[in-house]
């Protein structure tokens, strides 16, 4: 292994993104300026005995095509679908890169394969075809799938941090290309909607069977999402060589793990505040400079006071959105798809609304801002994520 | 910039730490086999169980009391490695040091409970006892808590060969933050009868209980067990070559990979030692093609007819034997080898080795190499 050379200055040259806001970065970007709430019924199954019952889904229908037509294409879970449709949009739009590597972050890959698996155990039918869903429900195999797809025959990292997974893949990338050991990484996230999760957050209470609040003094939960998103990094003097336009510059990552509780984040907020900490040292920035933060936001009741505490503590009055609030919560996804949210506030200058805001909690300083979206003058962004296990992570994104 | 092993960590169905394991194996001992239990149909499948005595230490601790098999035998391991460095948790240990786990199929055990309680008994009866630990980073969460790490902490998912992967993610945190003194690198996995019918309707399991290597394919049987090793600046036994997990689309495809990730590791020369992947499934085919081109006179250690395939778990152990290997110049006999790799090593015997080379064909599209080089 190389060693250190000196610091790069991190560029993001390609952004691709598949949400329920929209199937790639320009109709995301309208949802954004819409405030629009893509959060409805669940469709994919029974919700019958779920207090929750909603979620942000992405329409099948988006994503045909996604994939070479092949035998072996139809047996890939739609997760392999949304991921080769982020990763092309990205690296059609920094036109051309050549990534030696992709960090992914994802929670639960392809789930709902494992999970008709084990009805179909249930049930005794017939074993044919079980071995399609056994070869592709493990997280890596959409990822291998979307390579593929895309003519890309590079090493792949598939981190699984909970919801931070996304931030994370990011944030290593960002580190490897700063520090010299990469001119040119693709990162991001992706997290299909499955039963198994659906249940888990609504065994726990935290899923919520009203609007989605964040920071609103009556939230009461989440609701979650699905999607992906990619980014491609380059190195300065990479995208310089090969005439790459930057979107936005990376200029910070930081971690913290909080271990008061696998799923209880310590109240004082001290996890998402270390973590913001040390990504505005790893840019060498003070927390004054930031001038919107794209929180983690869950609206769950002990997330969303740890983090306001944190923000509030760190940043004071900054203007805060959490964009679940349009899009639910993509789990491993989110990290990356907030970041390349946080790449579109950056470029076209404004603030993304926190919907279905309507009042605020007294507990914390900082502006959320509500409901509607708006111009506004932005240098620095940054973007929060929060999981279980304790994991938090804040990237530190700049205009360029 | 180099790196280096200061400390190696296993628990396993043979022994409560990597140097009782690495005992039993080089006594020619086969972990003992028993059946799975809780299996939905009427097919059985063997594993390669840890004791329970094993973890009873660790499942003392606060922390750990409600978690699941996989986390118990991962902070074992990493506590064993550690313990290998000559060092204790706690003190200083915390400030410097990251931690990176590799998972496989996670809380599998957990996971099927939680899972069975929504299709048999409704979405509004599961147990939200049972779904934080089928999260994948729950391992390493609860052993960043014994450690009271608050910073760097990953856990990162892939096929059989996702070890590597974690140590080569190990070595650029270590570039990137030359703040840390240590990574803890853990792979860990738990046996469950799901996960064997699962593969065995993939044709990767069998339902003997024995399977040969680099001989007939006939399926793997599954081990439980971690494996760990503590990275760092200084120590005896330098990771002269690594690499994140390379994909492949095809079988010819993995070959091509295989051979080029296997046979072009910058610097240091021709390894000594190979130990393998070898699980009784395709992946032999590939790696005895491979060796008998590269490397047709060096000897092959394959672990795994001895101690199971244990997936997460599998590639780390790999790294601890062959890190032992080259410690005590011994490599233990391979247990149950077929004929198609001559240069297969049947009995334990002394070697005078300075090099190994740790290959991995993952069972979903992963192949990856890392070698060793005693200083």
């Amino acid at each position: 292994m190389q060693g250190v050379k000196k610091e790069h200055r991190v560029l993001v040259t390609g952004v691709g993104v598949v949400s329920p806001l929209g199937p790639d970065l320009s109709s995301n970007l309208r949802s954004l300026l819409e405030g629009r709430d893509a959060v409805g019924l669940v469709e994919a199954f029974d919700v019958t005995k779920t207090r929750c019952k909603t979620a942000a889904q992405i329409p099948d229908e988006w994503m045909e095509g996604a994939l070479p037509r092949r035998r072996s294409s139809d047996r890939s879970h739609r997760g392999a679908r949304m991921a080769a449709m982020a990763l092309r949009e990205a690296c059609e739009a920094a036109k051309g890169p050549t990534p030696e590597l992709i960090v992914v972050g994802t929670t639960s890959g392809g789930m709902s394969f494992g999970e008709t698996f084990y009805r179909r155990l249930l049930a005794a039918k017939s074993r044919k075809g079980l071995a399609r869903l056994v070869g592709n429900y493990t997280p890596q195999k959409p990822i291998h799938d979307a390579l593929e797809a895309n003519r890309l025959r590079i090493p792949a990292q598939i981190v699984a941090n909970a919801c931070s997974s996304g931030t994370d893949a990011i944030g290593h990338g960002f580190e490897l290309v700063r520090q010299g050991l990469r001119t040119c990484v693709v990162c991001g996230g992706y997290d299909p909607l499955c039963e198994l999760v659906f249940v888990g957050f609504d065994s726990l209470q935290a899923a919520t069977p009203e609007k989605i609040r964040p920071f609103d003094k009556h939230r009461s939960g989440m609701v979650l999402g699905e999607g992906a998103a990619f980014l491609i990094l380059e190195s300065e003097r990479y995208a310089a060589q090969r005439g790459a336009t930057a979107l936005a510059e990376i200029v910070g990552y930081g971690i913290s793990t909080d271990t008061y509780h696998l799923t209880q984040p310590n109240p004082s907020g001290i996890g998402p505040k270390l973590a913001m900490q040390r990504a505005l040292e790893s840019g060498g920035l003070a927390a004054s400079t930031i001038d919107y933060v794209n929180a983690h936001g869950t609206a769950t009741v002990f997330n969303d006071a740890t983090e306001g505490a944190a923000i509030s503590e760190l940043c004071g009055r900054v203007p805060v959105s959490s964009t679940k609030s349009m899009m639910g919560h993509a789990l491993g996804a989110a990290g990356a798809i907030e970041a390349a949210f946080s790449v579109l506030a950056i470029c076209q200058q404004f603030l993304p609304a926190n919907i279905n805001f309507t009042e605020p909690d007294p507990s914390w300083e900082f502006e959320i801002i509500g409901n509607v979206s708006r111009a506004a003058r932005l240098n620095y962004a940054l973007s929060n994520s929060i999981g279980f296990g304790g994991t938090n992570a804040t990237l530190v994104l700049k205009r360029v | 910039m180099n790196f280096f092993i200061q400390g190696i960590g296993a628990v396993t169905s043979l022994g409560p730490t990597a140097l009782e394991t690495w005992r039993s194996l080089c006594r020619g001992e086969q972990a003992p086999r028993s059946r799975i239990a809780g299996g939905l149909a009427d097919r059985q499948y063997f594993s390669c169980p840890v004791p329970g005595k094993f973890v009873v230490e660790a499942a003392r601790q606060p922390r750990l009391r409600r978690s699941g098999t996989l986390s118990l035998l991962g902070a074992v391991a990493g506590f064993d490695a550690i313990s290998d460095a000559g060092l204790k948790p706690g003190g200083g240990l915390r400030d410097k040091i990251a931690i990176v786990f590799a998972i496989c199929s996670g809380g599998v055990n957990y996971t099927r409970r939680f899972y069975h309680e929504i299709v048999t008994q409704g979405a509004n009866r599961a147990s939200p006892l049972l779904f934080p630990e089928t999260v994948h980073n729950a391992a390493a969460s609860h052993l960043a808590a014994l450690l009271d790490v608050d910073e760097r902490c990953y856990t990162l998912v892939g096929d059989s060969s996702v070890g590597l992967s974690a140590l080569h993610f190990a070595l650029e945190l270590l570039l990137t933050r030359p703040e840390l003194d240590r990574c803890l690198v853990v792979g860990t996995e738990e046996a469950d009868w799901l996960l064997a019918d699962a593969f065995a309707s993939w044709r990767m399991a069998t339902n003997k209980d024995q399977f040969e290597v680099y001989g007939r394919t006939c399926g793997t049987i599954f081990g439980e067990g971690a494996a760990a090793v503590l990275v760092g600046r200084t120590g005896p036994l330098e990771i002269s070559g690594s690499s994140p997990c390379r994909p492949f689309f095809s079988v010819r495809d993995s070959e091509s990979v295989a051979d080029e990730l296997f046979g072009n590791f910058s610097g240091g020369g021709s390894p000594d030692i190979i130990v393998s992947s070898a699980n009784g499934t395709f992946a032999d085919v590939v790696e005895c093609k491979v060796f008998s081109q590269r490397y047709p006179s060096l000897p092959v250690y394959a672990p795994k007819p001895a101690v199971g395939e244990p997936l997460g778990a599998g590639a780390l152990l790999q790294v601890a034997l062959a890190g032992l290997a080259l410690r005590f110049q011994q490599l233990p006999g391979t247990l149950c080898a077929g004929g198609k790799l001559p240069s297969v090593n049947r009995e334990t015997r002394f070697c005078a080795a300075a090099k190994a080379l740790i290959t991995c064909v993952g069972f979903n599209q992963q192949v990856n190499a890392v070698k060793l080089r005693l200083i």
